[in-house]
């Protein structure tokens, strides 16, 4: 693995879709270069593309033109596998929705993503009782989903998102679905996570509270994106986010 | 390489806790299978049974006979003579024993009450041993009997002597028509087997010598010969060498020639056809069930598109997520097959009850069922886990 883990850059990325006759064009020449453990907002209202280039930057989907480099690779042009493999390894995505699976235990859902890299069940069990533990969820290892709270599931979403120890968090409106409260928490979480492994992380959010606790905020509109301001690293991981 | 056991282990466990689920719509598609499962299970077991049990009989009482007779059919046809029939064996290697039949019917009496109702059978003591019939007391017929009035009695006409008080049979006075016989030899019961050339008809006969048959008997001629070929003779060799015997003595003869093999070889055909009968009805339960697999596997994977997304986001290949939803149907399948061998072992052990076969699991329909079961859930579950594997995991997230 080429270090630092976790750096990537898009350079002139555009990406349009067609549907019969329309073409629309959703990313209109990104470029956006994040450094290995940088903790980045990247705001914008719906249909600004926020969606399609989080897909892109997590590996879902291809840009059409344009490059992806992750730690000094281009990965535009690798086929489904390739993606799937190094999605597997290098990402972790945390969901507005959580979309845990419904009839998986909280330890089973944290174990996906190691099964599909062939970890023998025992020992991604191990590593998924370790992460749970550190994520506050110790004590919920055998509960279902639908017998967990919104933060709960969040907390056992950001487990499965970091048990494959990936460089880059990928995180679309991880509060979104949270009371206040829950959503500090759960912010929280993050920030800590970040300074203490040092994860990229990535968030989307339209929460100006949420894109105030990161280092780097960005704003995406009509298919553009703008670097809005930035802090020097450090003064975020302290700093509870206070919704508006 | 990351290692593929863990994923299939994965997988093989989600898809048992998936079907475990769904339980009507696993209830429904296993019936289809099942059916299919069982007729195939049926139609490999109720062949090998009767197999074996033609083996069985033939091996008892003998694939090496075959019947000479002329063709009745022609009209002014000859008849084989005594001096042929007994020649035959002497004259021809492939013939290892040869006797010749005159064919009367007739009332038993025996102390002036009716014991029986039946063959009357003038023939020589080869008779006997290829048509493997033993005595159980006394001794059998043979030429050196000549014109004398002596007779040997089937199982069932001795029985009903018995009950008329007599004693020994051996010794005692039969009347056989309006004719005074002594009897010399009792038969052992002996089933008959109507698969076999000649019908003997033992147990409800009386046999006589050849050289005394003409008085009981309304046609004195030959009716047929029996005849055993030699050791490792192939039948049709046989067949070939008495047909160019009789036709260097007798050549107007037409000679009808029944061999058992060539009966052993029609009760084979009969049997394909009567597998090819369940084969084609376990082919099309089988098409209907994997049918229905395919359904239940289709609404499966439509249900589950975002699961499969969120697998894929996590980082589940195609394949992985194919293999997932194959393994799904096989399992189906497998399950469905496992109970069709149930049915069908049941199916069949009730026919075997009908037909007084004797009933067996062969390891081999137990395996061809298995296998079969196997092959339709890959092949009806190919095209949904293809569908599954090709899902856009971008859709699948979004969805609600």
């Amino acid at each position: 693995m080429t270090a630092p883990r976790g750096a990537l850059r898009l350079i002139d990325v555009r990406k349009s879709y067609r549907v019969g006759p329309v073409t629309t064009e959703v990313l209109r020449g990104v470029d956006l270069e994040i450094g290995a453990g940088d903790l980045v907002s990247i705001m914008g209202p719906s249909g600004s593309g926020k969606t399609t280039l989080m897909n892109i930057v997590g590996l879902l989907d291809r840009p059409s033109t344009g490059r992806h480099v992750l730690d000094g690779r281009d990965v535009s042009g690798l086929g489904d596998d390739a993606l799937s493999r190094l999605r597997n390894a290098h990402v972790g995505f945390v969901f507005q929705a959580f979309h845990l699976l419904p009839r998986l235990t909280a330890a089973e859902n944290v174990c996906v993503p190691l099964v599909y890299r062939g970890t023998g069940r025992r020992k991604a069990l191990g590593r998924a009782r370790a992460i749970l533990e550190r994520v506050g969820m110790g004590d919920r290892l055998e509960h279902r989903p639908d017998q967990l709270s919104g933060g709960q599931k969040q907390r056992v979403a950001i487990a499965r998102a970091l048990v494959g120890l990936p460089a880059l968090l990928l995180a679309d409106e991880p509060t979104g679905a949270l009371d206040a409260d829950t959503a500090d928490e759960t912010m929280g979480l993050l920030l800590e996570l970040n300074a203490e492994q040092g994860v990229t992380v990535l968030i989307i959010t339209h929460d100006p509270a949420v894109a105030r606790c990161c280092t780097r905020r960005m704003r995406i509109d009509g298919g553009q994106l703008h670097e809005e301001d930035s802090r020097p690293p450090g003064s975020a991981g302290s700093t509870a986010p206070r919704r508006a | 390489m990351p290692g593929i056991l863990p994923i299939l282990g994965a997988n093989a466990r989600q898809a048992v806790d998936s079907l475990a689920r769904a339980r009507l719509r696993t209830a429904l598609g296993l019936v289809g299978i099942m059916i299919g499962i069982s007729s195939v299970i049926a139609m490999v077991s109720l062949g090998e049974i009767a197999k074996e049990q033609a083996r069985r009989q033939f091996e008892a009482l003998g694939t090496d006979v075959l019947l000479v007779r002329t063709l009745t059919t022609m009209a002014g046809s000859q008849a084989i003579s005594l001096a042929d029939a007994i020649g035959l064996a002497e004259a021809v290697p492939a013939v290892a024993e040869a006797a010749p039949r005159i064919l009367g019917h007739g009332e038993f009496r025996h102390a002036g009450r009716k014991v029986g109702q039946g063959r009357v059978q003038g023939v020589t003591a080869a008779f006997a041993s290829i048509n493997r019939m033993s005595l159980q007391a006394g001794r059998f017929v043979s030429l050196l009997d000549a014109d004398r009035h002596f007779c040997v009695v089937g199982a069932a006409v001795a029985d009903a002597m018995r009950q008329g008080g007599a004693r020994r049979i051996v010794g005692e006075t039969l009347e056989v028509g309006d004719i005074l016989f002594t009897v010399v030899g009792v038969l052992d019961p002996r089933p008959e087997n109507y698969a076999l050339p000649v019908q003997v008809e033992a147990d409800q006969s009386v046999f006589v010598p050849i050289g005394a048959a003409g008085r009981v008997a309304d046609n004195p001629a030959i009716e047929l010969a029996v005849a055993r070929s030699s050791a490792g003779v192939d039948y049709r060799a046989a067949v070939a060498d008495i047909r160019s015997w009789f036709r260097g003595r007798s050549p107007d003869l037409q000679l009808d020639i029944i061999t058992a093999k060539e009966l052993i070889a029609q009760m084979e055909a009969q049997m394909q056809t009567f597998a090819l009968l369940l084969g084609s009805v376990g082919s099309i339960s089988l098409v209907v069930g994997g049918i229905g697999i395919m359904n239940i596997m289709l609404v499966s994977v439509a249900e589950r598109r975002r699961e499969i997304a969120i697998r894929r986001a996590l980082g589940a290949r195609r394949r992985d997520i194919q293999s997932q939803f194959l393994i799904e149907s096989v399992i189906l399948t497998l399950a469905g097959g496992l109970l069709g061998i149930l049915l069908g072992l049941a199916a069949t052990w009730a026919i075997c009850r009908f037909t007084g076969w004797e009933f067996l699991i062969s390891g081999m329909s137990v395996a061809s069922g298995l296998g079969t079961a196997a092959a339709a859930g890959l092949f009806f579950g190919f095209q949904p886990a293809r569908q599954a594997a090709r899902l856009d995991p971008i859709a699948g997230l979004q969805a609600e």
